[in-house]
């Protein structure tokens, strides 16, 4: 089912692209359209695709597939007079899959590093992540630390000024998200959006 | 005739995509079980040593091995009654040393997440548990490769296929120490050498459709990892995997090449009118939605025929070249 939606999303995505192309991105009058290339980056099982797919579609599934290579998924939303086209790249968070990471991240505008705030080690993971697009990205790149399973904070590991600080120390966009509640989901892809 | 006696969900429990077409299918099934009838027919008339590598052989395995003689033969041909017949330790034993922590943990984390949609995983209380022992077995007596994302998938449908779980095991390891090459090493090296192994072989064979996807900036990873990782399950629709397994075991890795190749060249028109990424990304997702793949007898003829004369000798000189 979730992958005849995709299907169906990707077809649309095409027709629309067709009209885009004949209006060009700028310049045209009807207010401004850009894309966008974000990449999410993380270890295995800390929400990846879940941020994805409750941006996407608004869905949440308790178990989620594990994501081989990687998804790619597009999302068009409208920021005051501006259209936003996200094309995002959902990678594998397994740690053998790094290799194949930067054809992902190479060329993205934006990144969204997740962890799970109930595993400390995912968010040493993802300090790494940083580190690792801070040097070999865009120099441009926006990148936001999403600390995702908000839901589950009576289980708590990771400490919200800890991980606030540690954003504020390095630049980074910061929320505390849920993909099974939708706290913070848009938001976050909005600030980046942004 | 009624529009379709076919359910939503295939034999195998997964879901059918939502725009299946199932008069397309109808019509399909009711050539393909007149052949699934000769098939069994010709495969009783095999004699003696059956299993014996032969030209004969490897054309009745082409064109299908029968369901219920799947089980033994895949373990015949791919060598995993071999290993289990000549293994100093049993499964069992194997088993009982499953003791790793961190590999438990995460192979338990990944057991919910294979094929939750089909019907049978969620609510089976035993093919959960029989997944989580192949798994772990595996990486146990594995340590170069442990436990892989990807290798669940694979485990799974073998599950589904056999309905065992010690043969499982078997061929699980024959195909990720014996036919494949190291995918699933921490380093991958495997992987990164036969996707570029696939890239050059698309060079030579699909010149324009290499040169297309190149323009339009798509590494071929982003379309055919999937393809090497999981051997097609989650990309094909499953008895079709299955056919390609039939394959698989007998003639070994060069078969993931020949059906890459194609898919590539089945779907060649809608790859060149493809004009930038996220196009190129979708036609790949949508390629199991094709006619001819769900056709799978179809399929694998025109594997064969499209692929052309691909050797062990050309891979492997490839591979070398290649090599990470």
């Amino acid at each position: 089912m979730v992958a005849a939606d995709e299907d169906r999303l990707a077809a649309a995505d095409r027709m629309a692209n067709r009209s885009g192309t004949a209006q060009r991105p700028n310049g045209s009058t009807q207010g401004k359209i850009c894309q966008f290339k974000l990449v999410l980056l993380g270890e295995s099982a800390v929400g990846k695709s879940s941020l994805v797919l409750r941006f996407v579609k608004g869905q949440f599934h308790e178990y989620q597939e594990s994501t081989i290579g990687a998804a790619f998924l597009t999302q068009t939303i409208c920021l005051d007079d501006t259209t936003v086209k996200f094309e995002i790249w959902d990678t594998a968070g397994q740690e053998r899959y790094h290799s194949l990471a930067p054809m992902y991240y190479r060329g993205a505008q934006a990144a969204i590093v997740v962890y799970d705030i109930t595993n400390q080690d995912t968010f040493g993971r993802a300090k790494t992540w940083v580190k690792e697009l801070q040097r070999q990205a865009s120099p441009n790149i926006v990148i936001a630390l999403a600390g995702n399973k908000q839901d589950l904070a009576n289980k708590r590991m990771v400490e919200f000024e800890e991980a606030q600080t540690y954003a504020d120390e390095n630049g980074l966009l910061f929320m505390e998200t849920s993909a099974k509640t939708a706290m913070n989901v848009n938001e976050i892809f909005l600030a980046i959006g942004k | 005739m009624a529009k379709s006696t076919y359910s939503k969900v295939d034999e195998y429990g997964f879901q059918r995509p939502d725009d299946f077409d199932y008069e397309m299918y109808d019509n399909f099934m009711s050539q393909y079980m007149r052949v699934l009838v000769r098939r069994a027919q010709r495969w009783s008339t095999l004699k003696g040593n059956i299993y014996k590598k032969t030209n004969t052989l490897k054309r009745f395995v082409r064109k299908g091995i029968p369901s219920d003689r799947r089980t033994e033969a895949w373990m015949h041909l791919s060598g995993a009654q071999f290993l289990k017949t000549s293994s100093p330790v049993s499964y069992s034993l194997l088993k009982k040393q499953i003791n790793n922590e961190q590999i438990i943990e995460i192979i338990r984390i990944d057991l919910p997440r294979t094929f939750p949609d089909n019907i049978f995983f969620p609510t089976d209380e035993q093919l959960p548990k029989m997944l989580y022992n192949v798994l772990a077995a595996f990486a146990h007596q594995n340590k170069e490769v442990g436990y892989c994302q990807g290798l669940n998938y694979i485990a799974g449908l073998l599950l589904l296929a056999t309905k065992d779980e010690e043969t499982s095991f078997w061929l699980l390891k024959a195909l990720v120490e014996q036919l494949l090459p190291q995918y699933y090493i921490a380093t991958m090296a495997g992987l990164l050498t036969d996707l570029d192994v696939l890239d050059e072989l698309l060079q030579k064979y699909e010149p324009v459709v290499h040169r297309h996807i190149h323009n339009v900036g798509m590494p071929w990873a982003m379309g055919t990892t999937k393809w090497f990782i999981c051997l097609f399950a989650e990309v094909l629709p499953t008895e079709t995997v299955f056919r390609i397994w039939d394959c698989l075991f007998y003639e070994g890795s060069k078969i993931i090449f020949r059906v890459a190749i194609a898919l590539i060249k089945m779907h060649k028109q809608e790859i060149l009118h493809t004009s930038e990424l996220g196009e190129l990304i979708g036609c790949f997702k949508n390629m199991r939605n094709h006619r001819t793949v769900v056709n799978c007898h179809e399929f694998m003829k025109e594997v064969f025929r499209l692929s052309g004369n691909l050797s062990n000798n050309q891979i492997e000189k490839l591979r070398r070249k290649h090599k990470k």
